[in-house]
């Protein structure tokens, strides 16, 4: 059973990965607009990626209530 | 349009490189590097011939998920290639799409291909993502 910084640690290679920067830093409270390169489309892959590292699918309709990286992550957890 | 498709689906498309082909292909991207245009000099780097262009392929791709698929309503989100053999004049490429992953969420889907060629050596291989525009 993964913690949440175990989460939150996955989640953050997957955008080091999506986004082609490996020294990024992620933080909960962060959304799309405190990243650069974090768009509409780099989001679909960041989606993709998180369901593939976790190994479980989301619905659009939960997907849609991510407002930060942190409500991203307790998604995850309570999947 | 999802509903389409599903995972481990297989799809296969042939081309052939003929010349009128690669000239058009030499036409729009402009690479002339003698690798590609000049047998004497791809002999004295070690090919049996001229190379052709590997982006070519790219083409290929393009239109197998333009065209090819059950649904128009895509677009290519990301696509990889490693090319593993060189292509000549007149092979016959085999390109072989398998269906690696579905995400319903975002409408998104997932290919593995390689491309072989007419002696079922792997001429490359890659991943697509392609996105569900309905």
């Amino acid at each position: 059973m993964m913690n949440r910084t175990d989460v939150f640690n996955k989640v953050q290679e997957d955008f080091r990965e999506v986004l082609e920067d490996e020294e990024l830093i992620i933080i909960e409270d962060y959304n799309s607009e405190d990243i650069d390169d974090w768009d509409s489309l780099t989001h679909i892959m960041l989606v993709v990626e998180i369901e593939k590292t976790f190994n479980m699918r989301f619905l659009s309709s939960e997907i849609s209530n991510w407002k930060d990286i942190g409500a991203m992550i307790t998604a995850i957890e309570s999947k | 349009m999802i509903s389409n498709f599903k995972l481990g689906d297989l799809f296969q498309q042939e081309f052939i490189v003929s010349e009128e082909i690669v000239n058009k292909f030499i036409g729009v991207s402009k690479d002339k590097n003698p690798l590609h245009v000049n047998d004497d000099f791809a002999k004295e780097k070690g090919f049996k011939s001229r190379v052709i262009q590997g982006n070519l392929q790219n083409c290929f791709i393009s239109y197998f998920i333009g065209e090819c698929l059950p649904s128009k309503h895509v677009m290519i989100l990301s696509q990889t290639i490693k090319y593993k053999n060189p292509v000549f004049l007149n092979d016959t490429l085999s390109l072989n799409v398998k269906i690696s992953g579905i995400f319903s969420s975002v409408g998104v889907i997932e290919f593995n291909y390689n491309f072989k060629n007419h002696l079922g050596q792997i001429i490359s291989n890659g991943k697509i993502n392609i996105k569900s525009i309905l």
